[in-house]
C-alpha cells in the first residue's frame, strides 16, 4: 500500500466523493483559488471547476447557514472551517439549525452536511484558535462526530461522512496533516461509529481519538520497553455514535482504563466515556477509571509551557502507572 | 470622489498632503512614531526566522503605519482601543510598552499577556488595550465599552480598529446598527487594505467601500488615503473630539496595504493575489516616505534628526530582545490558576468599585468553594 499524507487522504477523499456525486460541492474560506489555509484542497478547482469548489466571504454563520439550506435539497456541501475554533460564530447554524431541523421538521427534513476542518492545540495560536469542541458538538442529539487519528481512518471515515444523510462534523488536526500512513489505492469506507483497537495488550486500556491515540501509541512502546507494562490502545474514531462495544471488550481484557483526550476535563468526552464504562463493566474494573486530558485552563500561547499542557507521552506515561498503581 | 482599490493606483504619486494647521512638533512625532513602528516590525519579521523562538502567528502591519501614528497623538490615557489580530501598530497607539510585546511574543511571563496569548489575542490593561477576538467580535466588544461610557457619563472613548475583511461578518454590521441606534462614542477605524488573507474584497463583496453601507446605520464615514498621516491626524483628532461631546459613532475608511503576506513572514507573493503595479504604488506611497519629503522640504526633518531616530529606535528595538529573550517562560502558578476571579485580583480594577455590593465577599468566603 503506499504511504501517503493524512492531508492527501483528505483530498483523495474528497476528490472521489466529487467524482462520484455531482451533489457534493465544497465551501469555504480561500478552499478554492489558494487551495485552503492548510492545503488539503489544493487541485480540486482545476479538476472540478468553480461551481463545485467555492471561495466563500469571512462569514462562518452565513456560509453554514447557505450550506444547511443547500443540503435539505440534496446537496452535499462540505464546508471547511479554517479552524473548528470558528464554529463558535456559526454556532446558531450548527447547533441550533443543522443539529435540530429533523427533529423540529417531524422527520421530514434531512440535512446531510459535513463541517471539517482543523480542531487541536500544540500550534502556539492560543486560546481563540486551540478549540477542541468534539464534547460540545456532540452533547447534541442529531449529529454525528468524528476525529480521525490516521490517514487511513481519515480517507475512509471522510468517505462515510459525505454519503451520510445527517450533519457530519469532522475533527482534523493540523499537527496530523503532515503524517504519512498507508492507504489502500482501491476505494474503502469505513463506518461511522466503529472504534480501532489501534495496539493490543493485557495490563492497561486506553481509550482514545485523534492525536492523543497516536501519543498514546508512543507512550504504550515505551511503557513496554521501560516498565514491561502492555497496554492496549483503543481508538475512538467515532465520537457519535461511540462504539462503547469495543472499549467494553477490551475493558474486560485488561480490567484497567485510563482515558486519554486532547480535551480539558470538565464535561469532556472522557466523562461520558467513564459513565459509560463503569455503567457497564462496574464488575470488571480493578481500579478507578483514570483519565489524562489538557490542564484545565484555556489554551496558553507561550510554547514549552503549552507542550505540558496537553497530553503528551511523558504525561501518559505517568497516569498510565498511576491507573496502574 | 469615493476612493476605491480599483482606482486608487491612478494617483501615482500621492501629492495632497498639507501641513497647514499641524504643528511642526506634532508632524515630527508623526514621523518618529512611525519610524519606531516600522523598525519595531521589520527587526521582528528578520528575527522570526531562522531563529524560530517566536512561535505565535504574527500579523505585520508594515505599510500601515499611519492610522496607528495618528490615534496614537489623540487617545488619551483613559480611552480605550480595541484592535484585531494585526495588533502591533494599534498596541504602539495606545502607548501600550514594547518590551512587553516583544516579550509576549517570546511567550514569556514578563509579557503584556504574562504570555498567555502571543501577537494576535495581546492585551495590555494598564493603558486599555484589547486584543483577541475573531474578527468582528472585537467591533461588537468595542461597541459594549462606549456603551459602558456612555452609561457612567465619562467622556472616554472606544476606538475600535480591524481590516475591511471584517465587514465580511454579519456581527460587524450587527454592532453598526446598534452603535448608530444608540450614537455612541465609538470610533470605528477601518483600514481597507483590499485583501483578506488572499481574496480581494471585490471577490467576497459587491463594492470595496465599507463607508458608504455603515451610513444607513447611522454611522458617519470619512474616507481617506490612509497613507496620508497628516490627513489622518487631522481626521481622527476631528472626529475623537465630537465622539467626547456625544455626537457619535464615526467611522474611517482607510485606503491602505499591506506590504507582507497576510500572516507571518513568507513571501507569499507565489499566490499571485495582488494587481500588478499595486505594491509598488503603495511602496511608492510609503507613509513614513510622504511625510519624510515633506518634512525636509519644509525644513524640519534633517540627516541629522534622522540619524538620531533610527539610533534612538535601533537602541529601543535591542533593548527589547534582550528583555525578552532573558525573561523566563510562565511557570505553574502563572497559568494553572487563572480560570477564575479570585485568582486574578488585578482585574477587579476594570470593574471599578462597589459592583458586588455588601457582602458579597463575606457570602464569598463563607461559601468555601470547592475546586470548580
Amino acid at each position: 500500500m503506499p504511504a501517503i499524507t493524512y492531508r492527501e487522504a483528505i483530498r483523495h477523499a474528497l476528490a472521489e466523493e466529487l467524482t462520484r456525486d455531482e451533489n457534493v460541492v465544497i465551501l469555504g474560506e480561500e478552499v478554492a483559488q489558494f487551495n485552503g489555509a492548510y492545503k488539503v484542497t489544493e487541485g480540486l478547482l482545476e479538476k472540478f471547476g468553480p461551481k463545485r469548489i467555492v471561495d466563500t466571504p469571512i462569514s462562518e454563520a452565513g456560509f453554514i447557514g447557505m450550506g444547511v439550506g443547500a443540503s435539505m435539497l440534496g446537496i452535499r456541501p462540505v464546508m471547511e472551517l479554517m479552524f473548528w475554533s470558528f464554529y463558535s460564530v456559526a454556532f446558531d447554524q450548527i447547533l441550533n439549525n443543522a443539529a435540530n431541523v429533523r427533529y423540529m421538521s417531524g422527520g421530514q427534513i434531512n440535512c446531510p452536511i459535513v463541517i471539517r476542518g482543523p480542531a487541536n492545540g500544540g500550534t502556539n495560536v492560543g486560546a481563540t484558535h486551540s478549540h477542541t469542541p468534539e464534547n460540545i458538538l456532540a452533547h447534541h442529539p442529531g449529529v454525528k462526530v468524528v476525529v480521525p487519528s490516521t490517514a487511513y481512518d481519515a480517507k475512509g471515515l471522510l468517505k462515510s461522512a459525505i454519503r451520510d444523510n445527517d450533519p457530519v462534523f469532522f475533527l482534523e488536526n493540523t499537527i496530523l496533516y503532515g503524517e504519512k500512513g498507508e492507504v489502500p489505492t482501491e476505494e474503502y469506507l469505513i463506518p461511522l461509529g466503529l472504534a480501532d483497537v489501534k495496539r493490543t495488550g493485557t495490563d492497561l486500556t486506553i481509550v482514545s481519538y485523534g492525536r492523543a491515540v497516536i501519543q498514546s501509541l508512543a507512550a504504550a512502546q515505551l511503557l513496554q520497553q521501560e516498565h514491561n507494562i502492555s497496554v492496549e490502545v483503543v481508538d475512538l474514531r467515532s465520537i457519535r455514535p461511540l462504539d462503547i462495544d469495543t472499549v467494553l471488550a477490551s475493558v474486560r481484557k485488561t480490567h484497567r482504563v485510563l482515558i486519554v483526550e486532547e480535551q480539558r476535563p470538565f464535561c469532556s468526552v472522557g466523562t461520558q466515556l467513564a459513565y459509560m464504562i463503569q455503567r457497564e463493566a462496574f464488575d470488571e474494573l480493578d481500579g478507578p477509571i483514570c483519565r489524562l486530558g489538557t490542564v484545565d485552563a484555556p489554551a496558553i500561547y507561550s510554547p514549552p509551557v503549552e507542550a505540558e499542557q496537553l497530553p503528551n507521552p511523558q504525561r501518559i506515561i505517568q497516569a498510565a502507572r498511576t491507573a496502574l498503581a | 470622489m469615493e476612493l476605491s482599490h480599483r482606482t486608487i493606483t491612478q494617483i501615482g504619486h500621492y501629492r495632497d498632503m498639507d501641513l497647514t494647521g499641524t504643528a511642526p512638533d506634532t508632524l515630527l512625532k508623526l514621523y518618529f512614531q512611525m519610524l519606531r513602528l516600522r523598525r519595531t516590525e521589520e527587526a521582528l519579521h528578520q528575527e522570526y526566522h531562522p531563529a524560530d523562538e517566536m512561535r505565535c502567528p504574527i500579523h505585520f502591519c508594515i505599510g500601515q503605519e499611519a492610522i496607528p501614528a495618528a490615534l496614537s497623538l489623540h487617545v488619551r490615557p483613559d480611552d480605550f482601543i480595541f484592535s484585531h489580530h494585526r495588533s502591533h501598530g494599534y498596541y504602539f497607539a495606545k502607548g501600550s510598552p514594547l518590551r512587553e510585546l516583544f516579550a509576549e511574543i517570546y511567550g514569556k511571563a514578563t509579557g503584556a499577556s504574562g504570555g498567555k496569548a502571543g501577537s494576535q489575542d495581546i492585551s495590555h490593561s494598564d493603558t486599555n488595550f484589547y486584543s483577541g477576538a475573531i474578527l468582528a467580535g472585537a467591533v461588537s466588544i468595542a461597541v459594549g465599552a462606549a456603551f459602558g461610557f456612555k452609561h457612567k457619563r465619562t467622556k472616554q472613548v472606544s476606538i475600535s480598529g480591524f481590516g475591511e475583511g471584517c465587514t465580511d461578518e454579519g456581527a460587524f454590521w450587527e454592532a453598526m446598527n446598534y452603535a448608530g441606534k444608540q450614537k455612541l462614542p465609538v470610533l470605528f477605524v477601518c483600514e481597507n487594505n483590499r485583501y483578506a488573507t488572499f481574496s480581494d474584497q471585490l471577490k467576497r463583496q459587491a463594492d470595496d467601500n465599507v463607508s458608504a453601507r455603515v451610513r444607513p446605520f447611522g454611522v458617519r464615514a470619512t474616507q481617506i488615503f490612509g497613507n496620508d498621516t497628516v490627513l489622518a491626524h487631522r481626521t481622527i483628532g476631528a472626529e475623537i473630539e465630537r465622539l467626547r461631546n456625544g455626537d457619535g459613532p464615526a467611522l474611517i475608511e482607510a485606503y491602505t496595504y499591506r506590504w507582507n503576506s497576510h500572516v507571518g513572514p513568507e513571501d507569499d507573493s507565489a499566490n499571485a493575489y495582488r494587481q500588478p503595479g499595486e505594491m509598488e504604488f503603495w511602496k511608492a506611497n510609503c507613509p513614513i516616505v510622504l511625510l519624510g519629503e515633506k518634512l525636509r522640504a519644509a525644513g524640519l526633518l534633517t540627516d541629522a534628526l534622522s540619524a538620531r531616530y533610527e539610533a534612538e529606535v535601533a537602541a529601543e528595538v535591542a533593548a527589547n530582545f534582550k528583555f525578552a529573550k532573558e525573561s523566563p517562560f510562565p511557570t505553574d502558578t502563572h497559568w494553572r490558576q487563572m480560570n477564575y476571579a479570585d485568582a486574578s485580583p488585578l482585574a477587579d480594577r476594570l470593574l471599578g468599585v462597589a459592583t458586588r455590593g455588601a457582602g458579597f465577599d463575606q457570602y464569598q468566603d463563607e461559601a468555601k468553594l470547592g475546586p470548580y
